[in-house]
């Protein structure tokens, strides 16, 4: 026979209840790992957001000027190809340049409207031999200031830095979010074994009469995905404040010109949240299905 | 009902608890089992209900072997097995109805089945008027009362009752015993284990005693001795 939704939930709702403490402390470790882990997330994806156009070895950007001539573009052109320092590079034009641009600031949609593809400056994104940062600025300089070129932007020092920071930052992130984890997972299985023990005769007289193992782990396992999802929700306001007040501020008009696409977009924070919710209905089932087939079978 | 085949039972440090037992209790018997503390007397009632398993022999509860069972087939049989304690083991926090409701509740009963048993086996046990009070509330004899209205709530074949006087006066034992005796008439079959001489001796049932683990008296009608 089933287990009556009601009797589960009510059951749960005791074992809460009793539990109130070792409950709350559950929930809030669980809540504050799972907001490190999906921290973890936001701030990759808002670094790789900000340094999208330096990915797959691109040292220096040549803007061009929108009106810039045929000839202007085939120069520039010939200059890129024949060069024996440069091993790759791609062009940009301004239909892709709008594309991408739409992307970056696809949550500020009255920007895009302003704004059409022939506004755009096409560019070719260079790929040198020598990634070593004097040789590059030394190569870029070669195209700063020849007819039709806007500007020149090569991936200096400080771009890295950031990459380095933000690969060291995520590291800290990711290994302090799953050791609470793990704390998490304990927590949950300790909270579980207590509300086994305090329930000891509940449990002896279930068993004499014949309820099913099922009927009496149930409400013991709904009880660590309950505080695993309160946990969550937790974590969701705090990942809402990590990309609106911390995230956010990065992204507006007046601040660093560097920190320009430093953002995380609608579907990578939706990502995150689910993420965030499967990492948490995982932990607390893990941590249930320890305590109940260890604790509680006869 | 209940058949024993040679069944054995061995604890840790080689302790034989029962030892090559075999016997049949028919449907509707009361079976009194007698023995001095550690004769085997629980052990026996374990074995019944399944908690234990047997190292050797068979034990068959309405013709089925209980050993052989999976384990995910063991709560189906205690359905049809109440169990009384000693000690009553009551939950403090329930009321009446709720602490014998709750038998049927964990077996997955629905709602109006358990308003309509719950009532009824207060009525039969002699306690309507305690519906709403906690275990806290009750003497020892009505705690008894409610442990048995929560073992015979769901009409089991069978009662083990494990000492269900030893906590309690002669007089009070009186009346559960006449509750058990009357349950018995329905028919169900009650294995017993006791060390209440009188009643014993006052009912005259059959009576099977245990010595360091093996039967030496298997006795209709018998006496306590």
């Amino acid at each position: 026979m089933a287990i009556s939704p009601v009797y589960a939930l009510r059951e749960t709702g005791q074992n809460l209840y009793r539990n109130f403490l070792l409950s709350m402390a559950t929930v809030i470790t669980i809540g504050v790992s799972l907001w490190l882990f999906g921290g973890f997330f936001l701030f990759n994806y808002a670094v790789d957001n900000a340094t999208q156009r330096w990915e797959g070895g691109i040292e220096f950007v040549v803007w061009m000027n929108p009106e810039a001539t045929a000839e202007q573009n085939a120069n520039i052109l010939d200059a890129i190809t024949t060069s024996p320092e440069i091993q790759d590079y791609t062009f940009v034009d301004q239909d892709a340049a709008f594309e991408e641009f739409k992307d970056i600031f696809a949550d500020t949609p009255e920007l895009v409207e302003v704004v059409t593809p022939e506004v755009m400056p096409p560019s070719y994104r260079v790929v040198p031999v020598d990634p070593d940062a004097d040789v590059v600025e030394e190569l870029a300089g070669q195209f700063e200031g020849r007819p039709g070129v806007k500007t020149v932007v090569s991936a200096n020092d400080t771009i890295r830095d950031i990459q380095d920071l933000a690969d060291e930052v995520g590291t800290v992130f990711l290994v302090g979010s799953l050791i609470l984890l793990a704390a998490a997972t304990l927590l949950i299985l300790t909270n579980i074994v207590s509300a086994i023990r305090n329930r000891g005769r509940e449990i002896e007289i279930m068993k004499v009469v014949g309820a099913t193992n099922w009927f009496i782990r149930i409400p013991f396992m709904l009880e660590g995905i309950m505080q695993a999802l309160i946990g969550a929700v937790l974590a969701w306001g705090g990942l809402y404040v990590i990309d609106q007040r911390v995230i956010g501020r990065f992204s507006q008009p007046d601040s660093l010109e560097l920190m320009a696409g430093f953002r995380v977009e609608s579907d990578e924070f939706i990502f995150t949240g689910g993420l965030v919710l499967g990492i948490a209905v995982i932990v607390s089932v893990i941590g249930s299905a320890i305590a109940v087939t260890r604790y509680l079978d006869a | 009902m209940i058949k024993l085949e040679n069944v054995t039972k061995v604890y840790k440090g080689d302790h034989v608890a029962l030892r090559d037992a075999t016997l049949d209790i028919g449907k509707g018997e009361f079976v009194f089992l007698v023995g001095a503390s550690g004769s085997g007397k629980s052990t026996f009632i374990r074995l019944l209900n399944r908690e234990e398993v047997p190292e050797h022999g068979a034990i068959y509860v309405a013709g089925k072997d209980i050993g052989t069972l999976g384990s995910w087939k063991v709560p189906y049989l205690r359905r049809n097995i109440g169990y009384i304690f000693q000690d009553f083991k009551l939950l403090p926090n329930k009321t009446v109805a709720e602490n014998v409701a709750f038998a049927l509740e964990v077996i997955g009963k629905p709602r109006h089945v358990i308003k309509k048993q719950v009532p009824a086996i207060l009525e039969l046990v002699g306690l309507s008027q305690k519906v709403s009070s906690f275990p806290s509330e009750l003497s020892g004899g009505e705690q008894q009362r409610v442990s048995i209205a929560r073992a015979f709530v769901n009409r089991p074949l069978i009662l083990l009752a494990d000492e269900p006087t030893g906590n309690l006066d002669p007089q009070t034992s009186v009346g559960i015993m006449r509750l058990l005796d009357r349950i018995n008439r329905t028919g169900t079959t009650v294995v017993m284990a006791t060390h209440d001489r009188g009643i014993v001796d006052t009912m005259r049932r059959r009576v099977i005693e245990l010595d360091r683990g093996v039967i030496v008296r298997d006795q209709a009608r018998g006496v306590y001795e």
